[in-house]
């Protein structure tokens, strides 16, 4: 009795020890709670379990809105997951913070992993130093949304004809936008990023007209807003609100996906909201203006915590995610920045809500396009920059002035 | 002495010996409340001292280092930053809007639905009910009624005539709005404060006065009005405590905005807490409010009792 007890308990403890040591878990933070993305997710994170007995893998989602403020609190109560998804504005804080792990010498160790296959524009804002801190899994350009049906009701070409003759300027996106209007009353020619082109995305709504016009919003620490290239392509969306009335004006809802904007500015995985607008849809190239086309990409990148207990597995993890076979499965939700999937045709073919011929301006897009300027104060730039750009969108701002404020009060933050 | 110690012993219960009645009844009532106490300790008493020391400390959530700085981060607000005076002058100019229009606005009605009518009860829900509505979702509505051009505000307004203001975007109007909705939503509580305090007024008082000759407005003025002191001090309190702590409506209806119009002190202390996570100086801010909030109240009751004697 007394052996068959001990040998009990021991077997228990064996037991005990053993599970401690097989089960680990990688926690990883993502923003999406779409049950497809999920799905997705958890299919790549099997392929991984499979190789690596004993570990498992929950993805925990976070409301985007309020993303990097949990992140940072779960870091700062100590909790900080093994791997999280990272927001391009949020990533020098947390780089400079030296909370993320270099995760180089996992990723360059990997079998067949290809790490020079990622394109450099898309790297450049994840490697500091000679260390990678992150690996874009989204890399997803601005584009132009617009409604098939308003323009055929205006009588009017729709972006992809312009721009197939060369045509689509901002000129003729301004004198489209008006036509528009004029054509559907009680409806505008195009609204900014999500409806939030004078609040949260207030940087959205001007960064692709000034960079078509040569700008930028910020560049090697000097504001450029205030420059000629700004001044002039603000100035004339400024003129679109409120002289063309064809931009949906500041305090008012005029929602491209409810058809009541024809066009607007988003990136693909908006996409998955087209089956239920009801109305035809297309999607286009930013128009290019006096400095060319200038693409802009929004991105989102896997980062390793450095204070994680299995740094090296959720490294591994990271590696097995954006390996090329995971980066083609990904790609029918998430722009990939790896040449050899961009390159393929299986990613033109991905989505089954965009036609090859429009997923080949994604692809353009990707290779030409620059991220969104970012810095280690971006939520007290923006905190500085909105009251002033409150007072660039009124009727009677003076545009030059108003732009002049904007520089003044983010320069000493840059 | 023998008296005392055998009444000691036939306190003692027979469960546990060593104890008397009194012990035993206090350590009940100890265990009692400990939860609620313990909690209190925890999650109430801890970080109201904690905040004492965050506020001088510059905290940086994401590198986990706290520094101490002593009484730097109030320097900076009192001292420096140029920010803070104007969203204090915000506050100030929200709660001398919101007090006294919800103070008229609650008596007024009071006044009218003390006395039994029929219906009343349906008046009194009608007031009421947005006491007890998401503050949110009464913000989002408000949001939509209170839009530039298709808004139903501007659109009731254009019947009679007048061309309204984009409202939630000019600082002036911006502000004014969100008063006016703030009241709305709110003077339901104080109606119902007024009401009870009117309804607790012996009638005889009032009768007694229009016997002597009193008209009604005499009657408001020398009788009830000062019947209400007590009340009114009250709700005054409440009210600017409220109007200083308002977050909720800012939040959902102009972010502070526009031009920074609106942006007023408990929203400040949140966009530097949990947006610039400069933990240590909105640490500082709230103890500020806090100060802010104790002298009014104290000034307010200080000049009630003068008014009382």
């Amino acid at each position: 009795m007394k052996t068959a007890l001990k040998f009990a308990l021991s077997a228990l403890a064996l037991f005990a020890l053993s599970a401690q040591s097989l089960a680990q878990e990688l926690r990883v933070t993502v923003w999406t709670g779409s049950e497809a993305h999920l799905k997705m997710l958890n299919s790549i994170a099997a392929g991984f379990i499979a190789k690596h007995p004993g570990v498992t893998v929950k993805f925990e989602t976070v409301p985007v809105a309020d993303y990097t403020q949990k992140l940072t609190f779960q870091v700062a109560g100590g909790n900080a997951p093994d791997i999280a998804w990272m927001m391009e504005d949020a990533a020098p804080a947390f780089e400079n913070a030296g909370l993320l792990m270099d995760i180089g010498p996992t990723l360059k160790a990997t079998q067949g992993y290809d790490f020079d296959d990622f394109t450099q524009p898309a790297m450049a804002l994840w490697q500091k130093d000679g260390k990678v801190l992150g690996v874009p899994f989204s890399t997803s350009p601005f584009l132009i949304y617009y409604n098939k049906d308003m323009f055929d009701k205006a009588g009017l070409e729709d972006p992809n004809q312009l721009a197939a003759k060369g045509e689509w300027t901002m000129q003729k996106f301004q004198e489209v936008a008006k036509k528009l209007t004029e054509a559907n009353p009680g409806k505008w020619g195009f609204e900014f990023k999500d409806g939030e082109g004078y609040a949260s995305r207030m940087t959205h709504a001007l960064l692709p007209p000034v960079r078509a016009y040569g700008g930028d919003l910020w560049a090697n620490g000097q504001c450029g807003l205030d420059k000629p290239e700004a001044v002039a392509a603000i100035k004339q969306l400024h003129d679109m609100v409120f002289k063309d009335k064809s931009i949906v004006p500041p305090g008012e809802q005029g929602d491209y996906f409810s058809g009541n904007s024809a066009m607007t500015v988003n990136q693909i995985s908006r996409a998955s909201k087209m089956p239920e607008a009801g109305f035809k849809w297309g999607i286009a190239p930013l128009p290019s203006g006096p400095a060319g086309e200038a693409p802009v990409i929004g991105q989102a990148a896997l980062t390793v915590f450095a204070s994680g207990k299995n740094t090296e597995l959720a490294a591994q993890l990271v590696a097995e995610m954006t390996s090329k076979e995971n980066v083609a499965v990904m790609a029918q939700f998430f722009p990939p920045a790896r040449k050899s999937v961009l390159e393929s045709d299986a990613f033109v073919n991905s989505n089954k809500l965009i036609p090859p011929a429009q997923m080949k301006n994604v692809a353009a897009a990707i290779v030409n396009g620059r991220v969104h300027p970012s810095h280690e104060h971006v939520p007290q730039i923006f905190a500085a920059m909105a009251p002033r750009v409150d007072a660039l969108w009124r009727a009677d701002a003076n545009v030059e002035e108003a732009l002049k404020g904007v520089c003044a009060a983010i320069q000493p933050l840059l | 002495m023998a008296g005392t110690a055998s009444r000691d012993n036939a306190a003692r219960q027979p469960g546990a010996p060593w104890l008397t009645l009194k012990t035993r009844e206090m350590l009940e009532a100890w265990l009692f409340v400990s939860p609620t106490f313990i909690g209190f300790l925890i999650f109430f008493l801890g970080p109201l001292v904690a905040i004492f020391y965050y506020s001088m400390t510059e905290w940086n959530l994401l590198s986990q280092q706290a520094t101490f700085v002593g009484l730097r981060n109030f320097e900076n607000a009192l001292l420096e930053n140029p920010d803070f005076w104007h969203v204090v002058r915000n506050s100030v100019i929200f709660a001398l809007g919101l007090v006294p229009l919800n103070i008229a606005l609650a008596l007024s009605l009071a006044l009218a639905l003390s006395r039994p009518f029929f219906g009343v009860v349906f008046f009194r829900t009608v007031f009421f009910a947005p006491v007890v509505t998401s503050a949110i979702a009464w913000a989002i509505v408000w949001k939509f009624m209170l839009q530039g051009e298709g808004g139903a505000v501007n659109q009731m307004l254009a019947w009679i005539g007048i061309d309204g203001p984009n409202w939630l975007r000019e600082p002036n109007w911006a502000m004014a709005a969100v008063i006016v909705t703030r009241v709305i939503k709110m003077v339901g509580l104080n109606m119902i404060l007024y009401i009870a305090a009117l309804q607790s007024i012996p009638r005889d008082y009032e009768e007694a006065a229009t016997l002597e000759g009193a008209s009604r407005w005499q009657v408001f003025r020398m009788i009830t009005w000062p019947l209400l002191a007590p009340t009114t001090l009250v709700i005054m309190v409440l009210t600017t405590i409220g109007s200083f702590k308002v977050f909720d409506h800012i939040y959902q209806m102009t972010g502070g905005g526009p031009e920074n119009g609106t942006l007023v002190l408990a929203f400040y202390i949140y966009q530097q807490g949990f947006k610039f996570f400069n933990v240590g100086y909105a640490a500082a801010l709230a103890l500020i409010m806090f100060a802010i909030v104790m002298a009014l109240t104290l000034v307010q009751v200080m000049l009630r009792r003068r008014d009382m004697e």
